[in-house]
């Protein structure tokens, strides 16, 4: 398990450091006014940014599992975890700026027609279920493994649930299926970018942290076996 | 492979013929979930047919996860997980005939379920039956297939009965998405959209990605 | 089948400490030990259901979590518990097992082996404690396997029980790999079998 190395802090941190600020900057100096939504349209570079990080994190945590299932080396069980456990953090960041922006845009708090935002629902139910199978577990293979095996999971989840979202929608809404993007200011998309690679890091930060503790509460759990004279 | 599923998945129905321990829950708790649900909405003040399919649809799922409980419930009780993990056979098999006997519980259940829910929600004017019938049946596909991994993940954890619904009901979201929208669909003029995109092959498309997955992923759940 | 210094932990149980075992082809061993010394474990282990916290456990050189089809169509566990269906007679389970090995049902031989008598159409829920663990030795003798593993198989059983299991192993000896925990001190002289010795999870 030591050979799949130590992750670095120093890097992502200092990244950190640069980009998160610097978006707050750009966000508030740089760009302009939104000409539909205003000032509150600013959240859009702290919203947008997060939900994308904890996808990628989400997808981290699957990729780690689907290693584990065929490496068995627990240090993919941990990489997973962290991922799963760093994505729902970052998840529930979403679920707060999601409505702070709805209600600014919309006037309400949660606006069942975002498409968005109701898939974020639906991971976040799956992922903490994804918890809860873990703790009910016992430490060891098993739990290991049917972690593993939900997380995984997600994999289809995410973008069916996507599909799924889309499809009931055109339901309620039957007209637009225009593909968004597109009229953003260059500087807007520039500070999104930015902004978008400061969570990046900040989210690499997060993970390596834990990661760190996570090995060092297994380092310790060993000792303590071994100074019981269970060497196994 | 599928020999070895089927055989599993007969000794599941004829156990479950001879002992009527599931099948006969999920029909009285289907049935009152329908009443209840009903009267929550007051249905017969016009609800209108939004509201009935979303209620036909949660009554499936939440009757399909009471299934699921007990779904390796006859291999608790003498330990035959072991004699079917040490067969030679795919242990996916072990999965996949337990998920089919899970479908066969559902359509029984539909069964009676529909025509109830209809009774009670549409006197005159219903859905299209055909639409609503397809998107069931491959409703039940879909649950039977995730939801059988779901318990098998969930066999070895101290609070099986409370974590088995935790898991199983956000992967099946999507499914009542779907299934709602074609149900309702098939009140109006174009029938529920049979195509590509419309909420039955979506439905299609959610069987196909999970059994995908849980085949690949099912040789791990079980043992250990 | 060997165990290469095997462990196995049960949250912060630790079952089995580094045993080391090896059991040559065609020969029978008897595990002896207390209750809770490690003897069901070690069989799991070794039967593949369960995976080792470290070391191996291998069958013809392969780990036996991942024995392919082919192995495990040789190898026969029977446990503390029936591995039956309750709600099946004994003729369904057996011939359940039958189809899943591809075998065809050869209801007669396993009768006669366990004495089973008349009562293959009865539904097993009926069945005492001993007649289950006669049917279970049947079950896992029915594929004729090559490596057999049994975890007290004598519980249960009267002495009629006891004479038939001794002679089912008997037979056994030198034809296939048999590997037996007990509780039965006399059991290794009387298969002239080897002894191991299990206590608290170590091999003594």
């Amino acid at each position: 398990m030591r050979a799949l190395g130590r992750p670095s802090t120093t890097v992502p941190l200092i990244l950190s450091l640069i980009l998160v600020p610097l978006t707050v900057v750009l966000a508030f100096v740089w760009t302009g006014e939104d000409v539909d939504q205003g000032f509150s349209q600013k959240i859009f570079y702290l919203h947008v940014p997060v939900a994308l990080t904890s996808y990628a994190a989400f997808g981290y945590g699957a990729f780690c599992a689907a290693m584990y299932l065929w490496r068995r080396d627990p240090e993919w069980d941990l990489r997973s975890y962290v991922g799963v456990h760093s994505g729902t953090i970052f998840g529930t960041l979403v679920l707060l700026t999601g409505p702070i922006w709805a209600k600014a845009s919309w006037g309400v708090w949660w606006n069942w027609g975002d498409r968005q935002i109701n898939v974020f629902l639906i991971l976040f139910l799956y992922y903490c279920a994804y918890f809860m199978l873990r703790f009910s577990l016992d430490e060891g293979e098993r739990r290991r493994s049917a972690s593993a095996v939900y997380a995984l999971l997600g994999v289809g989840l995410i973008p069916l649930s996507f599909l799924a979202v889309r499809i009931a929608e055109t339901l309620i809404h039957p007209t637009v299926f225009t593909s968004s993007g597109a009229a953003m200011p260059s500087s807007f998309f520039l500070t999104f970018l930015v902004g978008l690679a400061g969570m990046l890091s900040l989210m690499a930060l997060l993970m390596a942290v834990e990661l760190r503790g996570k090995r060092t509460a297994m380092r310790v759990l060993e000792l303590q076996r071994a100074a019981r004279g269970e060497d196994a | 492979m599928i020999g070895a599923a089927l055989a599993i998945a007969r000794v599941k129905l004829v156990l479950e013929l001879r002992r009527r321990e599931v099948v006969f829950a999920m029909l009285l708790f289907v049935a009152a979930t329908i009443v209840i649900v009903h009267f929550a909405l007051r249905a017969d003040d016009g609800a209108g047919p939004r509201a009935a399919a979303g209620m036909l649809w949660a009554a499936v799922v939440f009757t399909a996860v009471l299934g699921l409980l007990r779904a390796f419930a006859a291999e608790a009780e003498e330990g035959a997980l072991d004699a079917l993990l040490l067969a030679p056979v795919d242990r996916a098999a072990i999965w996949l005939g337990s998920a089919l006997a899970q479908f066969g519980f559902l359509v029984v259940v539909e069964v009676v379920a529909v025509p109830l829910w209809w009774l009670l929600f549409f006197q005159e004017e219903g859905p299209a039956p055909l639409p609503v019938i397809a998107a069931l049946l491959l409703a039940n596909v879909g649950i039977a297939l995730v939801g059988t991994l779901a318990a098998g993940l969930a066999l070895g954890a101290r609070t099986r009965d409370v974590l088995l619904p935790v898991l199983v009901l956000p992967l099946a979201i999507p499914l009542v998405l779907a299934g709602v929208t074609a149900t309702y669909g098939a009140f109006g003029e174009e029938g529920g959209g049979f195509g590509p995109l419309g909420p039955l092959g979506f439905l299609a498309l959610y069987d196909l990605i999970f059994l995908a997955l849980a085949w690949g992923t099912s040789e791990h759940l079980l043992g250990d | 089948m060997t165990l290469e210094e095997c462990s196995k932990r049960f949250g912060e149980r630790l079952a089995l400490r580094k045993a080391t075992l090896a059991v040559e082809p065609g020969e029978t061993v008897v595990l002896l030990g207390p209750n809770g010394a490690g003897k069901s474990t070690l069989l799991r282990l070794a039967a593949g259901l369960l995976r080792p916290t470290a070391g191996h456990a291998r069958i013809d050189g392969i780990d036996a979590v991942d024995a392919p089809r082919a192995l495990r169509a040789g190898m026969a566990y029977a446990g503390h518990r029936s591995q039956l269906y309750r709600g099946l007679t004994a003729r369904e389970n057996l011939a359940l097992h039958a189809r899943l090995h591809g075998r065809a049902l050869d209801l007669d031989g396993s009768r006669a082996a366990v004495g089973l008598a008349d009562r293959a159409d009865e539904r097993i829920d009926g069945f005492s404690r001993g007649m289950l663990q006669r049917l279970a030795l049947a079950r896992a003798t029915a594929h004729e396997p090559v490596l057999l593993l049994l975890d007290e198989p004598a519980s249960g059983l009267d002495a009629d029980g006891r004479t038939l299991l001794d002679h089912v192993l008997l037979e056994g000896r030198g034809r296939r790999t048999q590997l037996v925990a007990s509780h039965d001190q006399d059991l290794p002289a009387r298969l002239g079998a080897r002894a191991v010795r299990l206590d608290t999870g170590r091999i003594a």
